[in-house]
């Protein structure tokens, strides 16, 4: 049998890091959201119930997504020179 | 400075290679048998349902509604409210508790027969196979260079997927808007923005998931993929390759007698890997990809039936009966998972049970605070929101209490429609002598007439000008 290893991060698996846990989270948001204020009800303005799910979908969407993004930026590897092997000495002993 | 630079390329030869890892694209091959018997039924049902529902009618109206402009769901004649919406979070978290309690039973039944990734990508299949044929000539169209013929097959597929799934997407839409209404206005073509834009949302969304991502969901977007090991254990039904009879594999003509020859009973035809869907090797072991489809089983089956073999050597079993231990089916973790599943759906039964048919909310005018009628009175402004969601309609009588003497003004009857809202203006007023502070909580009742048990009571508050 062989032994299972850890493969490499694929592309797509950073694509769908990004946009799916963000949806899902912004279609809960939306769906909580509007469940306790009916749109109509809080902008006042002449808008479809659609349009306004929609968009408060969308602005949701938008939030998760930056912080998804965020957070895959923040993981990418960084530089490191490693620092020569250290004696520890101090300058009065030179 | 050389071991430096050195570290530098080499990490970012990291990032460049995963970054790019590729996918294999998978061609899985057909398989004939038990269980893709059983997964045609499931599909059929499955898609049956989806697609039918929201063309039937209950009482004149649509059997299965999630009407958002007027913020309720119809399912069969039963009206849920956005106030219920109690009922959806507890019946959610029953479904996933119930989830646990069937993995932990009987693996990820539902992976391969069940989920919408699964029934779609099935359907899919069966269409790529249809113009494209099986496997082996799927590979070979994928290999060869874009000719007419190519072109043709590739074009007649997508033109396919791309019909179903506009299909899929104009089904979607029709559960949150009329759908005979939304099929009278596709031609010609006059659906609402948002209306088209979720059509074609969703029919991408089915496009893209059963067309081309496929397995790539099940591995890096299903997050039960991802935590199902932690419901695992060795007494979950697991689908498995039984290595002690299988091993050493190895090739060999029908009719030789293996054993003498020191093999096992796999003639390593890979055929359990051509029809894996999501491209492993299923005697590699439990594999968090494998979605126990039983596709292997079947073939597996098929080959030993050729072979002359017992049948079984890839089959459903469970870890301690591969290793010839005792099967425990009523283990801790049942009786936890179904202990809770119980008690919720209990709790879920008495919910509904002790609903209120009857709801009130009260609204304060928030244009005056108080006024002072001709006679003195102190009078308050309101609008009572009164919501039937009994199936018959019913008369209400509308009381006020907390104050001595506070009466209820009102113009007109309070009769509301089954499963409707009524929005009433009245107003209060008092006597000021018996107020004494400036805001004093008050309570409304509203009772139906024909049915006195029938009530809800709503709380709001009275205010009056400073006595003190
Ligand atoms: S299908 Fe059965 S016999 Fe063929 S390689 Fe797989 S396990 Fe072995
Ligand atoms: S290993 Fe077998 S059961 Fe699992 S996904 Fe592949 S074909 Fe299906």
């Amino acid at each position: 049998m062989s032994k299972p290893e850890l493969k490499p991060v694929p592309q797509i698996q950073k694509i769908i890091a990004v946009l799916w846990p963000s949806f899902i989270i912004a279609g809960m948001a939306t769906v909580g959201f509007f469940t306790f204020f009916d749109p109509v009800q809080l902008l006042h303005l002449e808008v479809s119930n659609e349009a306004a799910y929609s968009t408060g979908f969308f602005i949701f969407w938008l939030l998760t997504l930056s912080s998804s993004l965020l957070t895959l930026y923040f993981q990418l590897p960084t530089h490191y020179i490693p620092p020569p092997p250290i004696i520890d000495q101090s300058p009065d002993d030179l | 400075m050389k071991q430096a630079k050195n570290t530098q390329t080499v990490s970012v030869d990291d990032v460049q290679q995963t970054l790019y890892a590729k996918r294999q694209k998978i061609h899985p091959r057909k398989v004939s048998g038990l269980f893709a018997k059983l997964k045609v039924t499931s599909v059929l049902v499955l898609l049956g349902i989806f697609y039918i529902f929201p063309w039937l009618q209950w009482d004149g109206k649509q059997a299965v509604l999630f009407d958002l402009p007027a913020r309720q769901f119809h399912i069969f004649g039963l009206t849920f409210w956005p106030q219920d919406f109690i009922y959806l979070a507890f019946l959610l978290i029953i479904a996933g508790l119930s989830l646990f309690f069937f993995t932990a039973l009987a693996g990820r039944l539902w992976c391969g027969f069940a989920c919408p990734q699964t029934v779609w990508t099935e359907v899919f299949l069966w269409m790529e196979r249809m113009v494209e044929g099986d496997r082996p000539q799927r590979i070979k169209l994928d290999q060869s260079p874009l000719n007419a013929r190519k072109f043709r097959l590739k074009a007649t597929k997508h033109t396919l997927w791309i019909v179903f799934s506009l299909f899929t997407g104009f089904t979607f839409i029709g559960y949150f808007t009329p759908i005979h209404d939304l099929l009278d206005r596709l031609y010609p073509f006059s659906l609402g923005g948002w209306e088209a834009f979720w059509l074609f949302f969703y029919g991408f969304a089915t496009y893209g998931n059963a067309g081309w991502m496929r397995e790539q969901v099940c591995t890096y977007m299903c997050p039960y993929a991802r935590f199902q090991s932690a419901m695992f254990d060795k007494d979950t039904m697991i689908i498995a390759y039984d290595e002690a009879r299988g091993e050493p594999r190895g090739s060999r003509k029908r009719g030789v007698d293996y054993k003498e020859k020191g093999l096992g009973a796999c003639i390593d035809c890979t055929m359990c890997v051509q029809v894996c869907p999501t491209g492993i090797d299923i005697r590699n072991g439990l594999q968090y990809q494998c979605i126990s489809c039983s596709a292997c089983i079947d073939i597996c089956n098929d080959v030993m039936d050729k072979m002359g073999y017992a049948k079984g050597l890839i089959r459903y079993t469970t870890e301690h009966s591969l290793e010839g231990k005792e099967v425990h089916i009523l283990r801790p973790r049942i009786f936890v998972y179904g202990g809770f599943l119980l008690f919720l759906l209990g709790l879920l039964i008495y919910a509904i049970g002790i609903r209120n048919p009857i709801q009130l909310d009260v609204i304060r005018d928030r244009a005056s605070l108080y006024r002072e009628t001709s006679q003195g009175l102190i009078e308050n402004v309101y609008v009572i929101k009164a919501i039937n969601k009994d199936s018959v309609p019913h008369t209400f009588e509308l009381t006020a209490s907390g104050i001595e003497g506070l009466k209820v003004v009102l113009d007109r009857e309070i009769a509301v429609d089954a499963g409707s809202v009524l929005d009433v203006p009245i107003s209060l007023v008092v006597n000021p002598n018996y107020l004494t502070d400036r805001a004093t909580t008050i309570s409304f009742k509203l009772t139906a007439k024909d049915n006195p048990e029938l009530s809800n009571e709503e709380e709001a508050r009275f205010l009056g000008p400073n006595y003190r």
